[in-house]
C-alpha cells in the first residue's frame, strides 16, 4: 500500500491491547468506559467483542479505529502504537487500512451506492481503476444493478452490504463492525455475516466484530467478553 | 469534491436558495447602489472628455453659476499667447419653462458670445446639432434659442417653436443632443439677452471658455493666466462663493447656494494690496473630473455604509446556513472522518458548499444589479444613468465568493473539530 505510514508489520502480526483505558468527561461526572483492558487479537482471525449495553465494546472498537485516543494504555497493530501515530497518520491509517462497518449504516443519504463506496477517496480523487473496482465490490455484494441507487431507495441489508463494499475497497488490513447485523433480521444478519467471514477466508483481513447477539459466533472464532470496562472473559 | 458540495446544498434546497436569495439581493443592492457612483463618474469623464478647454471662473466657485468675473478680462485673455478664442459665460438657473416648475434634471439659461463662440474649432454643443441650426449673428439681441432634444422632447416642441423660459418668449432655432446629463440642461442664447432677462450686469460674466490654439503646453498656459491676474481682487456685491470654500464640492456647493441666495451679480477687478492673492481659478477637464471624484469618493463612502449593514445580513445568513447544515450532518462528517477524511478535508468540503452559495450569490446578484440598473436607467433615461462596470461587477463577484468563504469558516472550523466518535455516537 502506497505511502504507508505505519512500519511494516511486525514478527508478530497481531493486535496487541495494554491496559487500556478510556474515560469521557459528561459534566460533571467522569464516565470510564474502560478500565484497563488487556487482549491480543491475532492477525487474520474473525474476533468477536460481546457485551451488555454499556459495557465498552464500541469504545474499544473505535479506539482500534484510531477514531479517538485512548486516556492510557496503547494499541499496538503490527508493531506499531497506533495512539501515538499524528493526526495525520491516523487519518492516513483510516483511509487505508481499516474499514468500519456500523450498525445503522451510516451512508451519506446524498450519494449514490456507487458513490458511497468511493467516499472514502473522494478528497484524493477517484481514478477510472478505483471506480471499476468499486463497481466490482458491489457486483461481489449483489448490488451491481444498484449502484445507482442512493441509500433511501434500499433495504437494510442492502445498505449494509453498500458499507461493506465501502470497507472493503481500500483492502483493509483490519476491519471493524459495530453491531452490523443489530438493525437487520436474523437471515439478513447472517448474510451479512457470511460475507464478512468471506472477506477473512478470501482475504486474511483481521475482523473484529462487537455484537451482543452471540449466535452469530461460531467454532474457531474469537471471542473477548467485556463488563463495566473490563475483560471478564478471552 | 466540488461536485459532492454542490450535491450536499442541492439536497436540502429551500436552505440553499434561502442563503442565495439572501446573499443575492445584498451583492445587487451593492452593485445598485455603487453604479450611482460609478454613473456619476461615467458621466463626468463622459462630459469633461468632450470639453478639452479651460474653464476660468471666480477662486472657490463650484460652478460657473456661482462665479463672477470682470467682463473686461476677455480682451486680455484673448490677447495671450496660446489663446484662441476666450468665450465669455453668462449662467442662469431656469426656474420656470413653459408654466411648470423645473425642479430635477435643472434647467440653464446659457448665455454665449455668439461671435467669440463661432470662433472655437470644438463647440460641444454646436457639435451635437440634430435639427436646426446653430445660434449665428442674425441672433444677436433677438431671444432666439438652441435647445436639448431633451428639454424639447419634455416640453414637445420643436424648431420654430416658442418656449417660454423664466415667462420669457424664445424662438427655438435649432435642437442639440450631447447624450449627457450635464451638458442637455443648457438653453443657449446670446449672452446680451440673457444679461437683460436675467437683469445680470453688463460689466460682468459668470466665467469665459478660453480654447488654446495649441502653440502653448496647456500647463504653461495654466500658469500664464494666473500670473496675469494675480494680485486682482474682484469686489462684488456679496454673492461671491471663493471665499467660503471649504474645498469640499458638495459643501462649496451648498455655501455658494445660499450666497447666491442672498447676493448680486456684480463683479468689478481692483488691484489689491496682496500680490499672492489668486482672484480665479483656471480649471482643464481634468480638474473638474478630480472634483467630481472628490465628490463621488465621499458618496462611496456612504454607499459603503449603507451596503455593509446588507452584506452583514447576507454573511449571517450564510453562516446561520451552514452552521445549521453542519449540525444536520455530524454523522455524516463522522463517517467520513471513519473513512480516513482529515479535518482539512471536511473543512474543505464545508468552505467549498459556502464558496459555491458565495459565487452562485455574486453571479445572481449582479445579473440583478445590472437589470436593475438598465430598468432605471431605460425607465428615466433623462436622469443620471446608472453605470455598473466591468470592474464593479467583478469586484461585487469576487466579494461575494470572499463572503461565502468567510461566512462558512466558522461552521467549517466547528465541524472540524468534532471527533468522529463522537460524531458517530450521536447517529
Amino acid at each position: 500500500m502506497a505511502n504507508r505510514p505505519m512500519t511494516e508489520p511486525a514478527a508478530s502480526h497481531s493486535i496487541e491491547i495494554e491496559d487500556l483505558t478510556k474515560e469521557f468527561i459528561v459534566g460533571p461526572t467522569t464516565v470510564r468506559a474502560l478500565r484497563g483492558v488487556n487482549a491480543t487479537i491475532a492477525t487474520g482471525s474473525f474476533q468477536f467483542v460481546l457485551g451488555p449495553s454499556g459495557s465498552g465494546k464500541s469504545t474499544l472498537l473505535y479506539l482500534l479505529g484510531a477514531l479517538d485516543r485512548p486516556t492510557g494504555g496503547s494499541i499496538v497493530i503490527d508493531g506499531q502504537k497506533i495512539n501515538e501515530l499524528s493526526r495525520e497518520a491516523q487519518d492516513h491509517f483510516r483511509r487505508h487500512e481499516v474499514g468500519f462497518v456500523f450498525q445503522s449504516f451510516n451512508l451519506l443519504g446524498n450519494l449514490t451506492a456507487l458513490e458511497n463506496v468511493l467516499a472514502p477517496f473522494l478528497p484524493i480523487g477517484v481514478n477510472a481503476s478505483l471506480r471499476q473496482r468499486a463497481e466490482d465490490l458491489l457486483d461481489h455484494v449483489g448490488l451491481g444493478n444498484r449502484r445507482r441507487h442512493r441509500p433511501q431507495e434500499l433495504s437494510g441489508g442492502e445498505q449494509q452490504r453498500v458499507a461493506i463494499a465501502r470497507a472493503l475497497l481500500k483492502q483493509p488490513r483490519l476491519v471493524l463492525a459495530d453491531e452490523p447485523t443489530g438493525e437487520l433480521d436474523h437471515q439478513t444478519g447472517a448474510e451479512v455475516m457470511g460475507y464478512l467471514r468471506g472477506l477473512r477466508d478470501e482475504l486474511g483481513t483481521t475482523v473484529v466484530v462487537v455484537t451482543h447477539n452471540e449466535s452469530y459466533v461460531e467454532t474457531g472464532d474469537q471471542a473477548l467478553r467485556l463488563r463495566d470496562g473490563l475483560v471478564v472473559c478471552d | 469534491m466540488w461536485r459532492f458540495a454542490i450535491q450536499n446544498l442541492v439536497s436540502r434546497p429551500l436552505r440553499s436558495l434561502l442563503a442565495l436569495a439572501g446573499l443575492s439581493v445584498a451583492i445587487a443592492g451593492m452593485v445598485g447602489l455603487f453604479s450611482v457612483a460609478e454613473g456619476i463618474d461615467h458621466m463626468v469623464s463622459n462630459t469633461f472628455s468632450r470639453i478639452p478647454g479651460l474653464a476660468i471662473m471666480q477662486a472657490g466657485a463650484p460652478l460657473p453659476l456661482f462665479s463672477r468675473l470682470p467682463a473686461g478680462w476677455a480682451d486680455e485673455l484673448s490677447e495671450m499667447d496660446g489663446v484662441r478664442v476666450a468665450n465669455p459665460e453668462v449662467w442662469s438657473r431656469v426656474n420656470v419653462i413653459e408654466g411648470e416648475r423645473v425642479l430635477a434634471p435643472p434647467r440653464f439659461l446659457f448665455g454665449t458670445s455668439i461671435a467669440e463662440r463661432k470662433k472655437l474649432i470644438k463647440d460641444v454643443y454646436r457639435d451635437a446639432m440634430v435639427e436646426g441650426r446653430f445660434l449665428d449673428a442674425s441672433d444677436h439681441h433677438k431671444q432666439h434659442t438652441v435647445i436639448s432634444r431633451q428639454i424639447a422632447t419634455d416640453h414637445g416642441v420643436g424648431v420654430g417653436d416658442d418656449l417660454s423660459i423664466n415667462g420669457d418668449p424664445f424662438t427655438i432655432v435649432g435642437i442639440y443632443h450631447c447624450g449627457q446629463l450635464m451638458l442637455d440642461v443648457s438653453i443657449i442664447a446670446d449672452i446680451d439677452v440673457v444679461r437683460r432677462l436675467t437683469r445680470f450686469d453688463r460689466d460682468s460674466v459668470c466665467a469665459f471658455y478660453v480654447e488654446p490654439d495649441g502653440t502653448v503646453e496647456n500647463e504653461t498656459l495654466v500658469e500664464q493666466i494666473r500670473e496675469t491676474f494675480r494680485g486682482r481682487e474682484i469686489q462684488s456685491t456679496g454673492n461671491i462663493a471663493g471665499a467660503l470654500a471649504t474645498g469640499n464640492p458638495l459643501i462649496d456647493l451648498l455655501l455658494a447656494i445660499q450666497n447666491w441666495l442672498a447676493g448680486g451679480t456684480r463683479a468689478n477687478s481692483l488691484e489689491t494690496t496682496d500680490s499672492n492673492a489668486e482672484p480665479i481659478e483656471v480649471r482643464t477637464a481634468d480638474d473638474w473630473s478630480k472634483r467630481f471624484k472628490e465628490f463621488s469618493s465621499d458618496l462611496n463612502l456612504f454607499l459603503g455604509v449603507m451596503t455593509s449593514i446588507g452584506v452583514l445580513i447576507a454573511v449571517l445568513s450564510i453562516i446561520n446556513t451552514m452552521l445549521m447544515s453542519v449540525t444536520e450532518r455530524i454523522i455524516d462528517f463522522g463517517i467520513l472522518k471513519a473513512n480516513g477524511w482529515s479535518r482539512r478535508d471536511v473543512m474543505m468540503l464545508i468552505t467549498c458548499e459556502s464558496a459555491v452559495l458565495g459565487v452562485a450569490g455574486g453571479v445572481i446578484g449582479c445579473v440583478l444589479g445590472l437589470l436593475g440598473t438598465e430598468l432605471v436607467n431605460s425607465t428615466w433615461p433623462n436622469r443620471l444613468q446608472l453605470y455598473a462596470s466591468p470592474q464593479l461587477l467583478l469586484f461585487a463577484l469576487l466579494f461575494s465568493a470572499t463572503l461565502g468563504i468567510a461566512g462558512g469558516l466558522y461552521p467549517a472550523t466547528w465541524a472540524m473539530r468534532l471527533s468522529p466518535m463522537e460524531a458517530i455516537r450521536r447517529g
